[in-house]
């Protein structure tokens, strides 16, 4: 593990979660599960993960019918995210 | 993609990846533009005609047409809605461009009475002009830019014109701040889906 990087943001499928959602207002789950082409079940564990650290806020209701999972990142994640990058050109151009 | 040790190259890779993924998203698919551009064309057009064959009831387009295309509207604007499955920061800021275009042009059209045809469609085109230009500098779509800078010579134009040759201006207008760039926003569109 590298030193100082956020071990939370540090993981393959976690850091492409916060890549999306900073770059979009809200994310239904199928929509990242499809651009990270990562398996439901992997995603919904790494997701809780990212809600349990305030990193994301999930938001669950209906759309016609059907359950739907809307996920958001929040002022917490974006912060996290930001000092994550800050620290990783650390290590790109020491 | 699973879980394993990354190395921060790596980590750059996927933000980058990831944040490409969201960007390259194109949020306007042009169905609207192209819509309304094709509908408010044909209606001046068929506006024009009845003036120029002595057809009374040539204005009676307008009230009869355009809010059938505020129906297609509302029901195309809720089928995408129940399609979306992510909503960028574009989407909300051309949501609100438009709504202030639409309030805009329902305040001119109220007050046409007052101010007369020819001011309104100065206004109007100066409205289209205006929603046009900001979409397109959104979507970074130069056809929509380039589009918009054509209802601005229209409203311009407008002025030293009689009133059934403001619907000749208004229509060519459209031509090319709406239904040309609109197709194009479409191709683009497509192009991008079937990718």
């Amino acid at each position: 593990m590298f030193k100082d990087l956020d071990p939370l943001l540090h993981s393959q499928l976690r850091l492409a979660v916060i890549s999306l959602l900073v770059s979009v207002k809200n994310a239904e789950f199928t929509y990242l599960k499809e651009q990270t082409k990562a398996t439901a079940g992997n995603l919904s564990v790494q997701l809780q993960k990212l809600k349990e650290a305030d990193y994301i806020e999930i938001e669950k209701s209906f759309k016609d019918n059907y359950p739907q999972t809307l996920c958001k990142i929040t002022k917490t994640g974006l912060k996290a995210f930001e000092e994550y990058v800050k620290i990783l050109k650390h290590y790109i151009n020491p | 993609m699973e879980e394993k040790e990354i190395n921060p190259a790596e980590s750059f890779d996927i933000i980058k990846s990831m944040i490409d993924k969201a960007k390259n998203k194109l949020a306007d698919d042009g169905f609207l533009i192209i819509f309304w551009g094709w509908l408010v064309f044909i209606s001046a057009l068929i506006n024009y005609a009845c003036i120029l064959f002595s057809i009374n009831a040539g204005y009676y387009v307008w009230p009869v047409l355009m809010p059938l295309g505020g129906v297609v509207s509302f029901i195309y604007g809720m089928s995408q809605r129940k399609k979306e499955r992510v909503k960028t920061y574009i989407d909300t800021y051309l949501g609100y461009s438009w709504s202030a275009f639409i309030i805009a042009m329902f305040v001119t059209l109220i007050f046409m009475p007052v101010h007369g045809v020819k001011i309104t469609y100065f206004f109007l085109m100066l409205l289209y002009g205006m929603a046009t230009l900001v979409s397109g500098g959104l979507l970074n779509f130069k056809p929509l830019i380039i589009g918009s800078l054509f209802s601005f010579a229209g409203a311009i134009i407008s002025i030293f014109l009689e009133s059934e040759q403001l619907l000749l201006c208004i229509a060519a207008a459209l031509l090319f701040c709406y239904i040309i760039p609109g197709h194009l926003l479409r191709l683009q569109y497509k192009s991008q889906v079937n990718v």
